[in-house]
């Protein structure tokens, strides 16, 4: 049933053009034949796109943004999974505080988890920069692993996992034959939403950064500072660009609807 | 008779909460024996200790003679159908009927056969590819069925399998299910809260009360010998009298006459002067309830043809004579 509220439909609206519009300015700017990142671009070429592939601060970063990402979503996902089934099914005490503790980091401000970080193990325990972002970004990404799957979980029926212990099933067997396909879709989006959240941030990688190990968004946050060419625009772009690529493969393989509607129902 | 399944002084105490209150039960090979009962009197608990699911706190369940009390469910050999079928979404018709030969690992052949034959059996060999999402509830219960029948269990649970169908499709699944289990033969137990679907599908039925068992027999035991105040209530006889000797009777609402006339006063069976509270008409039958006038002012609720003369006029307020024939009343034992 369609509603006419035309309130709401213009601040959808209004909402829509706030969040696409600078974007298509970015993406505008990045395809000038001109040396300087203004709007309206100064001819049309790809120069800015060549010059950022080819700039090794630029593609190094990326290499290891894309490293970091995929390891801490990796790790996220082995503490994340299990912690959520002792939370949701298991027979712990305490529950609430450890689902707490868990969902604490998106409370905590960044700066302060990325400040403890580096004061207890860049400083204290001598680790290298890498090791305590990998530490910070999966520490990050644990409300997502946790409250995703858990959404999932909490909407599977329990009966299900009896009923395959009741068929033959050890407790093992049932887990990987019935529960863990049962939770896929919420593994595939807090996998998603995991790394996402480890490829966009700033605070925690601009606090632990080194010369050697740096992410892309620091990379580009600092060539930004030094000058203002559009070649910083060109990687946004392949970044949007490939942002676009994953969404259209989470649509097409798992859809929105279940991947996002576990957190909603 | 050979027993399947027996229940050792069982209970099931759940914190301050008895759930099963140290039963002692015997379930008959081939027999389909009903758990029936009120909810919270142990029907479901007793099933889910039987099953597996749940260790009891004291007692022994012996399954084909040997002591299962601690086995896992996984090692129980038994087919069980839940309430909410607990199909596996993820995987079709037929690989979920196969599930648990996949887990036997009986061969591929010999698998597909016994899938085909388990679902011609439920009538749904054409939606073996189908998942479970795209079927009714009624097909939905009958994969559930297929599914732990495939395993050719020692024992078929079902619990409370009727409950999420409309009125009519469990009308019709009470034939199916008794079908079923004369052609395999299983022994099944079923736990059901309604009296209707236990007196029509028990071999044997055990009515069960507050985690105890109130009386065990066959339906045409039970019926018209309740064993106590409880069964026959529950069993719908709605009126409870006191004879002149103090002792209980029970006489149902579809065994009272009414008519305006005065009591006829038959020596032996029952005759009382009352007023009319209320009148409810419903199709096929009126539901009078009137209050004696006597000194017991007992409340007596009956059903009368909607169509008699000799009630269609009966209002509130009308002083009317109630009787039953002697054979209709039914000594409840103290």
């Amino acid at each position: 049933m369609k509603t006419r509220r035309p309130v709401a439909g213009a601040l959808a609206v209004a909402g829509y053009i706030i969040m696409i519009v600078p974007i298509l300015f970015v993406v505008a700017t990045a395809f000038t034949a001109g040396e300087t990142l203004r709007f309206p671009p100064q001819g049309l070429s790809l120069r800015w796109f060549e010059a950022a592939l080819s700039y090794d601060p630029f593609i190094g970063a990326l290499v290891s943004s894309l490293q970091l990402a995929v390891l801490a979503t990796v790790i996220a996902l082995l503490v994340g999974i299990p912690a959520t089934l002792a939370i949701y099914r298991g027979k712990i005490p305490g529950k609430g505080l450890v689902e707490g503790l868990f969902l604490s980091p998106l409370i905590v401000p960044e700066l302060v988890v990325g400040l403890a970080l580096y004061q207890q193990l860049m400083i204290g325990l001598k680790l290298d920069n890498f090791e305590t972002l990998l530490i910070g970004h999966t520490v990050l990404m644990l409300p997502y692993a946790v409250r995703v799957t858990g959404a999932s979980l909490a909407l599977a029926d329990p009966a299900l996992e009896e009923a395959a212990r009741g068929l033959g099933a050890s407790p093992l067997r049932a887990f990987f034959t019935v529960t863990l396909p049962m939770l896929r879709p919420g593994i595939f989006s807090a996998g998603l939403l995991s790394f996402v959240t480890s490829f966009n941030n700033v605070p925690l990688s601009l606090l632990l950064q080194s010369r050697d190990f740096r992410t892309l968004p620091v990379t580009m946050l600092d060539y930004v500072q030094q000058s203002y060419d559009p070649m910083v625009a060109a990687m946004a772009t392949l970044i949007l660009a490939g942002t676009v690529v994953i969404a259209i493969i989470a649509e097409r393989t798992v859809g929105f609807a279940r991947i996002f509607g576990g957190i909603n129902r | 008779m050979t027993i399947a399944a027996e229940f050792i002084g069982v209970s099931q105490v759940f914190g301050d909460f008895t759930a099963v209150d140290s039963i002692d039960l015997a379930i008959t090979e081939g027999k389909l024996t009903t758990l029936l009962g009120p909810s919270g009197c142990g029907k479901t608990t007793s099933l889910r200790m039987l099953a597996g699911y749940s260790t009891p706190s004291s007692g022994e369940i012996r399954i084909g003679g040997t002591d299962m009390t601690r086995t896992a469910p996984e090692k129980r050999g038994l087919g069980m159908v839940f309430q909410s079928y607990a199909l596996f979404p993820h995987l079709s018709v037929a690989e979920n009927v196969a599930y648990g030969l996949k887990l036997r690992k009986v061969p591929k052949a010999q698998r597909d056969t016994t899938v085909m034959e388990t679902l011609e059996l439920v009538g749904l060999a054409h939606l073996a590819a189908s998942k479970p999402k795209k079927l009714s509830g009624g097909q939905q219960q009958r994969v559930a069925l297929a599914r732990a029948i495939a395993i050719r269990p020692k024992l078929l649970l079902l619990d409370e399998p009727l409950s999420n169908l409309d009125a009519r499709l469990r009308v019709q699944m009470r034939a199916e299910i008794r079908r079923i289990q004369s052609e395999t033969g299983l022994t099944v137990v079923l736990v059901t809260h309604d009296q209707d679907e236990a007196l029509e599908m028990s071999d044997d039925m055990v009515l069960m009360r507050a985690g105890r068992i109130m009386q065990q027999g066959s339906p045409q035991q039970v019926f018209p010998h309740p064993a106590n105040r409880f069964v026959a209530d529950f069993l719908g006889y709605e009126n409870f009298l006191t004879a002149a000797d103090g002792s209980l009777i029970a006489v149902r609402p579809e065994h009272l006459d009414v008519s305006a006339a005065a009591a006829a006063g038959s020596s032996d069976g029952l005759a009382l002067t009352g007023t009319v509270t209320d009148v409810a008409y419903r199709g096929v039958d009126l539901l009078v309830t009137a209050d004696a006038v006597d000194a017991s002012g007992a409340t007596v609720r009956l059903r009368s043809d909607s169509r008699s003369n000799a009630t269609a006029s009966i209002a509130i307020g009308d002083t009317v004579s109630l009787s039953a024939a002697a054979g209709r009343l039914v000594p409840i034992p103290a």
